[in-house]
């Protein structure tokens, strides 16, 4: 299957170089390929930045695109805040409030979530890798099991539930929701991470007398830190991003995240293109900068859970 | 008040406290609620209608697997899958080679690779709808700059073309995944068997049949399993790119997949009963397919070695 994309470089480092411009030509194919890979990943992003500091005319304009915005804007993203998506028509999309409200409801869910699955995910990791008990197991695969489980089937019932006892359309049924699904994934991670820490310094504890809290607070806690980093980031990009959830269990703009209100954008007529890519801007930005700021943390927690 | 210190420094206090809340999260707001869906799904449960829900047995499933809708749906699913999987695992295979060379700069570029997959899927889905948008799209824009078109296109009025862009757009998306575990397992070959081969005369294509793809098997197993369930299930990318739907309006039936399916029998039609048998079915075979699927693929990476 894979063998019908023909190799981008050859394998190994190629033998001693018997001229420099054999090195050369190696490194300009590896640009040239870099060039392409990045112009791939990079250049949709770019645009969208671009249109959002676009003015209307050059945005619009064409055929010709203008590719650097020759008087560069933050009109749309003032806009989006107090009068809300001006469409072409001269109306308004009713989008004015729900900004606010959806970065603040974006912000609040993401990160208490992410604090609580943190806290609850060390402990648990903790016992996982260290503590013996009975029942260990069947506790272990009853946690770990949703994880390849699509959470639609238990969503359906779920929105039911939450409909009787309230819980729609609240930040609260929202962290709930999120705590449970992101807790296998978390759990293993941490449990990875505990795992990997030498136990001499909680042997020598233990014989000192400590008790498994102060074993957890003081020695596992500090010392898994950067497990801890990697889940609180995990979970906080995977609550940020998420948008099926919010979609079924938020209404108004009570509990409304930015993914949600970003659909409200497009009316059933016409969408305000520059308004969207502000918005859009300001729905990647969080998980873009911690791509970029915490990207060995992210990605091996990403990775790690998922092939567990 | 020695008793009490004793209990809370005792293991089994500890591991109580710590982990029956997530039992209990779990139990509550996972099994309980798969198995009520379960129930429903028995039941003819539908919110247009005000009457009591009956039992009817299996009759949902049976009338599912007897519509043609659902078969379309499933078709378009696999369909989906069928073009997503190569293309994935193609550019991601083609990018974890290159990452894998020695060259100054490669730590930056691994960096902003994978930046895509850090985007909400949504937000991909409306980036690109923008992008290939048949009045102003940025993708019209170049193409007609570089005279590679005469005119601006619709890229995405075409039936057929919807279901190629929702593929394009999901490996843009999610293609970074399965470049890290590629990356991974390329390190992890050990250098002495390309010399090896190199010694025995093998060339550079060879050597990528002989030694690279064999031992990147079982975790490009591990990847394709885990990017099956994810194309299977595709959702976000659709509802902003091609679903429509937007403001109560229909929902285009080209790229109905079955997740697009499922919601709209459930939260549109308010057929209950019907889109909680439908969970099911896709539930049976996610499980089904990604257990089929690692054990031959890992069957195959021990046999080859």
């Amino acid at each position: 299957m894979t063998t019908t994309m023909s190799p981008a470089v050859s394998y190994s480092a190629p033998p001693p170089p018997k001229r420099d411009w054999r090195k050369i030509g190696r490194l300009a194919f590896l640009y040239l390929c870099s060039a392409i890979v990045l112009f791939w990943s990079l250049a949709p992003i770019y645009w969208v930045v671009v249109s959002s500091i676009s003015t209307r005319t050059e945005l619009y304009a064409r055929p010709y695109k203008v590719w650097f915005p020759s008087q560069p804007t933050l009109d749309h993203y003032v806009e989006l805040f107090t009068s809300g998506a001006q469409f072409r028509d001269g109306g308004y999309s009713p989008t004015a409030g729900l900004m606010g409200s959806g970065l603040r409801n974006s912000l609040l869910t993401s990160t208490i979530s992410a604090a609580l699955i943190t806290v609850l995910s060390s402990g648990a990791g903790f016992i996982f890798a260290r503590i013996k008990f009975r029942g260990k197991g069947f506790v272990f695969y009853f946690v770990m099991l949703l994880m390849p489980l699509p959470i639609w089937v238990s969503l359906i019932s779920l929105f039911f539930l939450f409909s009787q006892i309230g819980l729609i359309d609240t930040i609260q049924g929202q962290v709930l929701l999120f705590v449970t699904f992101l807790m296998p994934l978390s759990v293993w991670l941490m449990s990875t991470f505990v795992r990997d820490i030498p136990s001499e310094i909680e042997d020598a504890a233990l014989v000192d007398g400590a008790n498994q809290w102060q074993i957890l607070f003081r020695i596992i806690m500090p010392l898994a830190r950067p497990g801890m980093v990697a889940v609180f980031l995990v979970s906080f990009v995977s609550t940020w991003n998420n948008f099926l959830i919010p979609l079924i269990f938020t209404r108004t703009s009570n509990a409304q995240p930015l993914t949600v209100v970003l659909t409200l954008f497009i009316g059933q007529y016409e969408v305000s293109w520059e308004s969207m890519a502000s918005a859009a801007v300001l729905t990647m930005l969080p998980p873009f900068l911690m791509a970029l700021f915490f990207q060995r943390y992210l990605v091996r927690g990403l990775s790690m859970g998922s092939v567990k | 008040m020695t008793m009490a210190r004793d209990l809370v420094s005792s293991k089994k206090f500890f591991v109580i406290v710590l982990l029956v809340p997530i039992i209990l999260l779990v139990a509550i707001l996972v099994y309980y609620p798969a198995i009520d869906t379960f129930g429903t799904s028995l039941t003819n449960e539908n919110l247009r209608i005000r009457r009591p829900p009956e039992f009817i047995g299996l009759e949902n499933y049976t009338n599912l697997l007897g519509s043609n809708e659902f078969w379309q749906v499933l078709g378009r699913s696999l369909l989906l899958v069928a073009v997503i999987l190569p293309l994935e695992t193609g550019v991601a295979f083609a990018i974890a080679l290159l990452l894998n060379e020695k060259f100054p700069g490669r730590g930056i570029i691994r960096t902003l690779v994978i930046i895509p997959w850090m985007v909400p899927p949504v937000v991909n889905g409306f980036l690109w709808g923008w992008l290939l948008n048949g009045e102003y799209g940025a993708l019209n824009g170049l193409l007609y700059q570089f005279g590679l078109i005469g005119e601006y296109q619709y890229w995405l009025r075409d039936p057929t073309a919807q279901v190629f862009w929702v593929a394009v757009v999901h490996t843009w998306t999610r293609f970074s995944f399965p470049m890290i575990i590629l990356l991974a397992g390329l390190q992890g070959i050990p250098d002495d068997l390309y010399d090896a081969a190199k010694v025995d005369g093998a060339g550079t294509f060879s050597r990528l049949r002989r030694i690279t793809v064999p031992m990147l098997l079982p975790s490009l197993a591990v990847a394709l399993v885990i990017e099956f369930i994810a194309a299977f299930q595709i959702f976000d990318v659709i509802w902003t790119l091609t679903a429509g739907g937007s403001a109560g309006g229909a929902i285009n039936p080209f790229t109905k997949t079955l997740m697009i399916y499922n919601y709209e029998l459930i939260f549109r039609d308010l057929r209950i009963g019907l889109g909680a048998a439908l969970s099911y079915l896709i539930l049976l075979m996610s499980l089904g397919v990604g257990i089929v699927f690692i054990t031959r693929l890992y069957n195959e990476g021990i046999k080859s070695r």
